[in-house]
Parts: C-alpha cells; structure tokens; sequence
C-alpha cells in the first residue's frame, strides 16, 4: 500500500514541472510567432492611437520578461486571467462554457470507439487468419485512416440530408436547452429529468461521437486482436481448454481479460488524442466545443485564453492519464516506481 | 477472487453502455424527424382587418443559420456586420434606411432640425419610445447613450468622436447634438447602431458589457444568447411599431459554410444566411425546394501596392499591373458569376460611382498596354518584374488561393512580370501590412454608412489610410475629399467624388477588383427577405407560411 502512496505521489509531482514546462512554451512560441491580438482583433479600421492604448492596457508594451513574470505570479493565484478580445471575458469562464461541450463529445466517442474496437479485435482475434480476420484487419486500416471531415460530411449526407433522421449540426435544439447545471446536455437533462432535452442532445450527439468513434476505433481493433492472439497462445489458455472449459468462458474469462491490460494503458493515450481529433470534429459538426474555440484565438493571438486553455487541458489530459496509471497499477501490482 | 469482480464490473459498465445507446437510438427515432419545433400555429398574432380575408398563418418560429459571429453585445464596442444586423433588429437609432433601398428614414425621431451651417443637429425624438423592459426611452437615454460610447472608446467611437462637441438635452424628447465641423453625410452617420439609445440601468456606464442581452429599442428583444451556439430573439412587446409576423428568431451558428448548406438541407434552418460558397448557391438554385435571395452587396475587394516599396513606387508599374488584372476571370473562374468586377473603389449602384479604371484601362485585361508600360519603366522578357503578392487565407474565405493565383496568372501572361505568391494568417497580415513590409496584398471593405465618402476618404486621404502601410499622400485628392465632406448639394458632391476616383485609376495606388452579392438561401416556404446594400437581415419581415 505504501509502494501505491508513493507512486501516486511521485506522479502527481511529476504533473507539476511538465505543465510548467508546457506553459513556458506556449508562452513563447505564441509571442514569437508574428501577429498581435489587438490589430487582430480591432481589425484594419482602429487608428494607431487607440492600438496603442490597447495594447498598453493589456499591459503588451511591458518586456516580455515581466509579461511572463507577471503571468506566472497570476497562474499561481489560480488566476488564469482575461482574454485580450471580445469582451475581454475571465478565461475560465470561456473555458467552462466550451470545455463540457467537448467533454461530452470526446466521452461519447471515447464510448463507441472502444465498444467498436473490443468488438471488432475480438472477432479478428478469434478467427485468426480467416476471412473475417482479413475483413476486420481491412477496418482498421481503412477507419484509422479516413478524414474526419469528410467522413463527417458523408455520415451528414446520409443520416441528414437523405434521411432526414439526425441533425448535422449543433449540441441541441437551441429551443430546448436544459437548465444549465454542469453543461453536459445529456446529463443536464437527465437531471433535470427533461425528455424532449435528452433526446434531442442525444440525437445530436449521435453522428459527431459515431465519427470519432469509428475512426478512433480502428487502433483498437488492432490492439484487441493482437493482444488477444498473443493471450489465446499462451500455456494458461491450453490449460483451459485440456480441461474442458466451455469455448465462450476460455475467451471472456480468461482471454480477453488478460488481453484487456495493455488495452487499458492505450485507452489513457487515446483520451488525449480524442482530445486532438474533437478539433476536426467540432469544426465539421458546428460543435460549440473547446478544440475550435482554442484554434479560433490562436488564430488571434489571443495571448491569455490561448495559455489558459493549453494550461487547462494539460491538467485535464495529465489527470486522466494518471488515473489511467492508478488502475493500471491497482490492477497489475508488478507496477511500481 | 478481486480480478473476477473487476471483470464483471467491466461486463456491467459495457452492458448498461450498450443499453443506454439502444434507448437513445429508440428515443432518437421516436422524435419526429422536424427540427424546427412542431410550431403550434396558433393565431397569436392577431389577425388585422387587411389580411383577414387571406386567412394566412405564419410559423411562430423561424431558425436562421450563419456562419458569423457575435463580437460584443455592447454597441459601444461592437463594429462588424454580424453584430450590428442583431442590433438592427434589437436597438434602433435615431434613423434607419427604407429596406431594399439606401434612403434613410425615420427611426426613432418624428423630425430632426439642422442648423448653424450644418452644424447644429436638433433631433425631435418619439413619445411612444420603450425599452424592452418597458422603461420609457427619453432624450436622457439617448444623451447618456451617446457619451458613453464616447467614454467608453471601444473601436466605433471614432462615429461619436471623430464628429461630435457636445449633447445637450433640451427637453424630455429633444436632444441637440453639436458637430465639430459640418459633415454632409451625418445623418447617415446617425444610423449606425452606436447612436442607439440603450437603458441606463442594464448598462455598466464606462464598461464594456459583452454579453449583454438587454437591448434598447426594437422590434425584438434577446431572450437568450449562448456565445457560438445561438441566439434567440423574441417580439418586444413594448415596441412602438407594428409586431412582426414572426413571434421568435433563432440564430444558429457554423462552423463553415458547407455544415450550413448541409443544416439548410437537413431542415434544420429555414435559411442560410451568409456566407455559402458560390458552388452551393449554384447548385441550390437549381433546388426547386429552397429560393435564392440576391440583392446588391456593398463590399469591394481590391488589390493594394505598398508605393514605398520599389519597384511599386513608380506609377509606370502600378499601371500597368492595373491594365493586366483580368477581372472577369475571378468573378467567373472562382466565385463562378456570384460577384461582379468592379472599376472604382465607389460601388456600383451608389451615387457618384464612376467605372475609371474602365476608362483608362478597359474592361478586359489589355496587355499590350501592359507591356508597353513596363518596358518604358525599364522592364523586359530578360529583365523581368519580380514582385510579392500576399493574400491571408484566414479572413476572407476559401476563395482568396484562388484570387491570388489568378491574379498571378493575369499578370504573368504579359511575359515581363514574375509573381511569387505568399500568404500569412490574418492576424500577421495586418501586422506585416501595417509595418508597410508587403509590397502587394489583397483586401476587403465593408462599409461603415452608406455614403461614397466611406469608400474614398478613408483609402486616400492622408493619415487616414495609414492602415494601409502605404500612407501615399497627394494634395490634390486632400482637397477635394475635404470640399465634399463639407459641401451639402449632392450634384455637387458627385462631381469631386468623380475626379477623386479619376486621380486613383491614373495612379493606380489601390485597384478594385470586384464588387460582392449577397445571397440568403431559404426553403419555399420562407418570405420577406430584403437584401440590400445595408447588407443585413431584417428579421421583422421575415416569415414562414405554414399550409392548413
């Protein structure tokens, strides 16, 4: 137990500096790179006079030393600070009314491309070398490299335009909105226990996650089998079967669930890239989330709400990743620092 | 005995997943594919004498989709055309244009008064006026309004500031405004939405509120705004004119213009509002389920040389690039008709416009004129013209990699120019171009009020086209855009209007390239869209014919 203690602890140290390092970067790279939030924001009309005095209220004519200094001492304070643009909002304000969108998003994809991936590495991995083995190694290839968009634009086609069954479009019907509560529709509304809510966020929900889903599933499949292959040829698995065990238990019982470990340690990476592949998403589906939010002010230069935001979600993904380590190591006690 | 219990808690997690996305596929296809709301037509709205007989019955909502977005819900901050066609709807000025037209009319004002030379506006405000809470609007609101944008000085204050002394209230419904000098196109000026009254009571008085959903005085009210998701407006009750025919407006927001052609055709909008890709237009237009509105668009685009940059300092070159630009095939090639070329930096269709750079250079591209230009400025097949062109793929488009090369491409087809192309993100462009470091760049105006003024001093006067990163000066031009901002006969106007955008075609500093339509796609359904230089939707009057 103490062997846990400790290596929960030198994991939630080692969160620390990485962020740090993290926040220094984007600190740079964004005031390196040439543009600057006022003109980008105020556009080509805004005379030098009131860009001047923009630029000092946003306190940009300080060395940057002292920008970084002073941004530093802010973090923390837990202050993340303002954005430079639009209405100069707290930060954290526009990250939580962003953030639960793509959570709700990424945790739906997450859901249907595990789902996918165990179903279709399982069948690979059992019928290793037969046609169905072909046809789900063929899958994964042809999912793990299809375009977000334009796969996005294809499902839109066909269950928006021709169908007319799902939205392509948006997280609700704007006329049905839940009380907001955490701002996870889907959760919001089964609070709030508002049917018609729930099933128009789910209906909305359902083609953007079905994307992810699909096209994040693929590593999956390959994981599933490959590991599944490596378990069913081991001394253990042949045991089982000498003595008799039903087919179905050998596989459930024992095979997949041996398999399921590196899996696991997969599904944490995984999160992060769910993260990255919900920009691309968002985007096709007009999905009011965090991803286009952030490439949005990047793209203003929006110094501030760009910092908070890589900040927020380092914590997010280091947190995730760390619990992923916790049950891995919960699970697996050969793993220990 | 611990690992089987893991496992079956897996097995229950993985079953009630599989369980909850069965029932939402259930629940999913139990909902009616319309997602409009079934809007329950009532007769609310009730029915007037005139249109009794018709018995015609008008959806209560109607869902417009954009792929703008809202800046500042604050109009002393707010200066973008998305913005402000909320704020149209929402808090009107004290004047207002006729819609389908660029005439203005009254607004909030019965009458107005000028006086000292054009010096004195005496604005005769209405008694009916209300706020969207039902507070009366006086000639205090609108005072404390006005001062406060100039307080505030957000980027449109310059319309307060730029033009206005003082304010002064001279009785509860009449205000007098003082201007520094006489403008000719004030009362254009005073249509702007910074000019609108707003409530002292719902508005931090030296703040920027951005997300402020109060409004001022219009035919519709914001009942709720989610920044990038939608907006949702609703009749203002206490509105002194008629109720529009259509009881709420939602606003949706996209992400690009093919998530919007693909929401119009899912049903989920009634339309689609700016901006579609012209392919789209197109194709829609052979749709005989959707109707497409066209109406005049006020927004140029052009090409602008940096004249401190050799060898863009010598007029020969400008000349003859401006000679060699073929502009029929950008509005053909790339916005495939939806555009039209255009020869001065006045639009068409606006008074005083004047094809100049038709008249020197002609419509199509005339590139043995061309080429002589450039051999008298020095140039030749061994000795080429090598030049710059940048263009920001972030800020206007798709299109614009497409406008550049084509630029290229005309320009290289007289065989003494060499043209490498180059691009950067909006917000470095402007950096880059207002450091006066890009010898040749692409941009776009949108105008501010509807007045030719707007499309000229701004671009040529000295000092005030120091955004350009090219602050060229010629007196001359000076002298006649001052003339015409102070003169009051039109006629007259006109005429120094006209010998400004003379002087430009001859020297060549900025060439116009083309003129933008605009375009709202709707289902069959959908009436009483006006679109026109003003170049915004008026929501209230707007509406859905529902059948039965």
């Amino acid at each position: 137990m103490t062997s846990l203690k400790t290596y929960v602890i030198t994991r939630v140290l080692l969160t620390i500096p990485m962020i740090f390092i993290l926040l220094t970067l984007v600190f740079f790279v964004m005031r390196v790179l040439p543009g600057n939030p006022v003109i980008a924001m105020v556009g080509m009309k805004a005379s030098q006079r009131y860009i001047k005095q923009l630029e000092h209220e946003l306190r940009l004519d300080k060395p940057l030393w002292e920008q970084y200094v002073d941004y530093l001492n802010r973090l923390l304070h837990g202050d993340l600070g303002r954005s430079m643009i639009w209405g100069r909002r707290p930060v954290i304000n526009e990250i939580m009314d962003h953030f639960p969108a793509t959570l709700e998003l990424t945790v739906w994809g997450f859901i249907f491309s595990v789902l996918l991936g165990l179903a279709t590495g399982v069948v690979a991995g059992v019928k290793e070398g037969g046609k169905m083995d072909f046809a789900m190694r063929v899958y994964s290839i042809v999912v793990y490299s299809l375009f977000i968009p334009w796969f996005g634009m294809v499902l839109q086609l066909i269950f928006g335009v021709w169908l007319h069954a799902l939205p392509v479009g948006g997280r609700i019907n704007p006329l049905l909105t839940p009380k907001h509560i955490t701002g996870i529709y889907v959760l919001d509304s089964m609070l709030t226990w508002n049917l018609p809510a729930l099933s128009s966020s789910i209906r909305h929900l359902m083609l953007p996650s079905l994307t992810l889903g699909i096209v994040l599933s693929g590593i999956y499949t390959r994981l599933v089998r490959s590991s599944l292959i490596e378990v069913l040829g081991q001394d253990f698995i042949r045991a089982c079967k000498s003595r008799g065990l039903p087919e179905r238990s050998i596989l459930f019982k024992h095979g997949l669930k041996n398999a399921l470990i590196p899996i696991l340690t997969m599904m944490g990476l995984q999160f992060a890239l769910l993260l990255a592949g919900a920009v691309l998403t968002e985007t096709t589906f007009s999905w009011p989330g965090i991803g286009t939010f952030l490439m949005e002010r990047i793209e203003y230069r929006d110094f501030t709400t760009v910092q908070g935001t890589v900040v927020f979600y380092a914590i997010f993904v280091a947190l995730i990743s760390l619990i992923v380590d916790l049950i891995y190591a919960y699970i697996d006690p050969r793993v220990r620092y | 005995m611990k690992r089987s219990g893991i496992s079956k808690g897996v097995l229950i997690v993985i079953v009630a997943i599989i369980i909850v996305i069965i029932a939402a596929v259930v629940l999913s296809y139990k909902q009616p594919s319309k997602q409009t709301t079934p809007t329950t037509t009532k007769p609310t709205t009730t029915p007037s004498n005139a249109t009794q007989q018709a018995q015609k019955k008008y959806a209560d909502v109607i869902v417009i989709g954009t792929t703008d977005k809202v800046s500042d819900l604050d109009p002393a901050n707010a200066y973008d055309f998305f913005t402000w066609e909320v704020f149209y709807n929402t808090m009107e000025a004290p004047l207002g244009y006729i819609p389908g037209t660029t005439k203005l009319e009254k607004k909030l004002i019965t009458n107005y008064e000028v006086s000292n030379e054009g010096k004195v506006y005496i604005l005769h405000l209405r008694k009916d006026l209300k706020f969207a809470d039902g507070t009366p609007c006086t000639a205090k609101d609108l005072k404390w309004s006005i001062e406060r944008v100039a307080r505030i000085q957000g980027d449109p204050s310059w319309f307060v500031l730029d033009f206005m002394e003082d304010v002064k209230v001279l009785d509860t419904y009449t205000l007098e405004i003082d201007l520094k000098k006489p403008v000719s196109f004030y009362p254009a000026v005073l249509a702007v939405p910074t000019y609108a009254p707003i409530p002292s009571s719902k508005y931090p008085p030296d703040k920027i509120s951005s997300d402020n959903t109060a409004g001022g005085v219009g035919p519709y009210k914001i009942v709720k705004f989610v920044r990038d998701q939608e907006l949702i407006l609703e009749t203002n009750p206490y509105y002194y004119g008629a109720s529009p025919k259509t009881k709420t407006v939602v606003i949706k927001f996209y992400k690009d213009a093919t998530a919007l052609r693909l929401a119009l055709q899912s049903g989920e909008i009634d339309v689609a509002w700016r901006t579609l890709n012209p392919s789209d237009i197109i194709s829609l237009k052979k749709n005989s389920n959707y109707k497409v509105w066209e109406g005049a668009g006020s927004y140029i685009r052009y090409i602008v040389f940096n004249t401190k940059m050799p060898p863009l300092d010598n007029r020969l070159v400008r000349q003859a690039l401006a000679a060699a630009l073929d502009r029929q095939s950008i509005v053909q090639k790339v916005f495939l008709g939806t555009v039209e070329p255009l020869y001065s930096l006045v639009p068409k269709g606006m008074w005083s416009h004047k094809d100049s750079f038709k008249d020197k250079y002609g419509a199509s591209p005339d590139l043995e004129l061309a080429k002589k230009l450039l051999k008298k400025a020095g140039y030749s097949e061994n000795h080429k013209l090598r030049i710059t062109l940048w263009y920001t793929p972030s800020h206007y488009g798709s299109t614009e990699a497409d406008v550049a090369s084509l630029i290229k491409e005309a320009w290289e087809k007289t065989g003494l120019v060499e043209v490498t192309v180059k691009s950067a993100e909006w917000s470095t462009y402007l950096e880059l171009t207002r450091k006066g470091q890009l010898p040749v760049t692409l941009y776009g105006w949108y105008p501010d009020y509807l007045d030719p003024d707007d499309y000229l001093y701004p671009f040529l006067h000295t000092g005030a086209n120091r955004w350009l990163g090219n602050p060229f000066s010629n007196n001359t031009v000076d002298e006649l855009l001052d003339k015409a901002q102070i003169e009051t006969s039109q006629t007259k106007r006109a005429q120094l209007y006209e010998k400004v955008q003379d002087i430009l075609a001859d020297q060549a500093w900025i060439v116009p390239i083309f003129q933008g339509k605009l375009y709202a796609v709707s289902k069959r359904s959908v009436g009483g869209i006006v679109l026109d230089p003003m170049m915004l939707l008026r929501y209230y009057l707007i509406y859905k014919q529902v059948s039965g």
